[in-house]
């Protein structure tokens, strides 16, 4: 236990910038999953398949390549990019993500039933309502429980952050294992990755099974 | 017809990658000509050397993925039935182990193997180490959806083979796995998605796969945009292939039979 103790401060430090990666990258991927989303429904055949390309390609290729991709993009000086690893695995985790969140969402906005915008339609709600009272509290409830899924997976992809040498929980926890010949570091960080997942995946299963309930 | 309908209608599979084809080539010609991405890297992948060494990288990522999915396999059944278990004592550490093993990321256990095998004296090459990464890994995921394919068989039918006089093993092996497979095949080709984009991860161990091999091709010619989007390519190329292979396993199911397995992106895809 001594080589964690000793290097706590410096472990704890890796541990929330885990965290913050992990916060802000689901915050993005949110924002951009409900922007593709509606261009894929809403967009016309251009739109769709446009997001569609995005959607394909960014999940079916490694995350890795794609931080690599980041890394080298943002690292000429002339454009005015941040080159701290952190931030430009933050966009990578966002993209990365965003294509699984768009996914979900827009099976959700089609989970409801088109009879229902209709309906509300006719009824004389506007576009604009129907959306916001009909269709987007239908569609949250399908769409709680994927999300909290895609939160698990983005917590336990932060780890490949470390790759382009994001000070996050694992490249910290190596760095104390390489410099103290010891294993305790990583498995402490082992430790610390499953005190986030894991509470996740028990909330991620109660929204489940209640959601499944509530319908 | 509103704007949903629309959406709804399926435009043919083959116009839709072409649209998407044109997007993406269209998207690079743009940053290409708006100075964002490079012009002049691209040559180098008209020397068919060039294809020789990444195709070297690619046999490497073939060798442990297919490793790794085979061991994976062989692993999954007995992990899950032993997690089923009726009442023998492995039932609650093989839980344990199972979702100890899914909550962690797969480069820390990679990271564990490659630095903690040599301390138990058994010295490992990184395409070793990574071969039993993806395996304690995978195997894992597998079970999970093993498990979930085995407890979707009717009890009934379990209980009918016994009282015929079936034993356990039997009733496995001849009624419920058998029934199981078909379920589980849509998630398990797209865990196989996951496995492939892992073995990337393996290039941080110092494995010359697929990426590794990219990176000693674009350090020695100074072309790592280019390098890295014909890497992507190829890797969109085999996991977009097992995408469309997993959702039509999936669309022969009724959707009530779609195996749920938490905290892996790939499984989260909906088929729509």
């Amino acid at each position: 236990m001594d080589p964690i103790v000793a290097n706590l401060d410096f472990l704890i430090g890796g541990y929330a910038t885990t965290l913050k990666l992990s916060a802000g990258a689901m915050a993005l991927a949110l924002a951009i999953g409900v922007l593709v989303a509606s261009v894929r429904v809403w967009g016309g055949r251009i739109g769709s398949a446009a997001g569609g390309a995005y959607v394909e390609f960014f999940r079916n290729t490694p995350l890795l390549v794609q931080l690599f991709f980041y890394a080298v993009l943002f690292a000429p000086a002339n454009l005015g990019l941040s080159r701290d690893p952190v931030v430009v695995a933050l966009v990578g985790l966002s993209v990365y993500t965003g294509a699984y969140v768009t996914e979900v969402i827009r099976s959700g906005i089609l989970s409801v039933d088109q009879r229902q915008s209709e309906a509300a339609r006719s009824l004389g709600l506007s576009q604009v309502q129907t959306l916001r009272r009909v269709v987007l509290p239908q569609a949250f409830r399908t769409v709680i429980p994927p999300l909290g899924n895609l939160s698990i997976a983005l917590v336990k992809n932060t780890a490949v952050a470390s790759a382009i040498g994001a000070l996050e929980l694992l490249q910290a926890g190596s760095i104390v294992s390489s410099r103290t010949f010891r294993l305790e570091p990583l498995a402490g960080v082992v430790v610390a990755y499953l005190s986030i997942t894991i509470p996740l995946a028990i909330l991620t299963g109660h929204l489940e099974r209640r959601l499944r309930f509530a319908r | 017809m509103t704007a949903l309908a629309m959406a709804r209608r399926e435009t043919p599979g083959i116009l839709r990658v072409l649209i998407a084809g044109v997007v993406l080539v269209g998207l690079i010609v743009l940053l290409v000509g708006a100075g964002v991405l490079p012009a002049r890297g691209w040559g180098r992948f008209t020397d068919p050397a060039t294809w020789r060494f990444l195709a070297q990288g690619l046999a490497v990522t073939a060798l442990i993925g297919g490793v790794a999915l085979v061991a994976s396999l062989a692993l999954s059944v007995p992990l899950a039935l032993g997690r089923i278990g009726l009442g023998t004592p492995l039932r609650v550490p093989l839980a344990l182990w199972i979702e100890g093993v899914r909550a962690t990321p797969v480069l820390a256990i990679l990271f564990i193997v490659f630095f903690g095998f040599p301390r138990l004296g058994v010295g490992l090459t990184g395409i070793q180490a990574a071969m039993i990464g993806l395996t304690v890994y995978t195997s894992a995921v597998l079970a999970e959806i093993v498990r979930a394919g085995v407890l979707s068989i009717p009890k009934g039918e379990v209980e009918a083979a016994r009282s015929l006089g079936l034993s356990y093993a039997v009733t496995m092996r001849r009624v419920v796995l058998p029934q199981a497979v078909s379920r589980m095949a849509p998630a398990i080709v797209s865990q196989l998605i996951t496995l492939v984009k892992d073995t990337s991860l393996a290039s941080i161990i110092a494995v010359q796969e697929l990426v590794g091999s990219g990176r000693v091709l674009f350090n020695f010619y100074g072309n790592p945009i280019e390098t890295l989007f014909v890497i992507a390519c190829i890797y969109f190329v085999i996991c977009y292939s097992l995408s469309r292979l997993s959702r039509r396993l999936e669309a022969r199911r009724p959707a009530v039979e779609r195996l749920v397995v938490i905290g892996e992106e790939d499984q989260v895809a909906p088929a729509v």
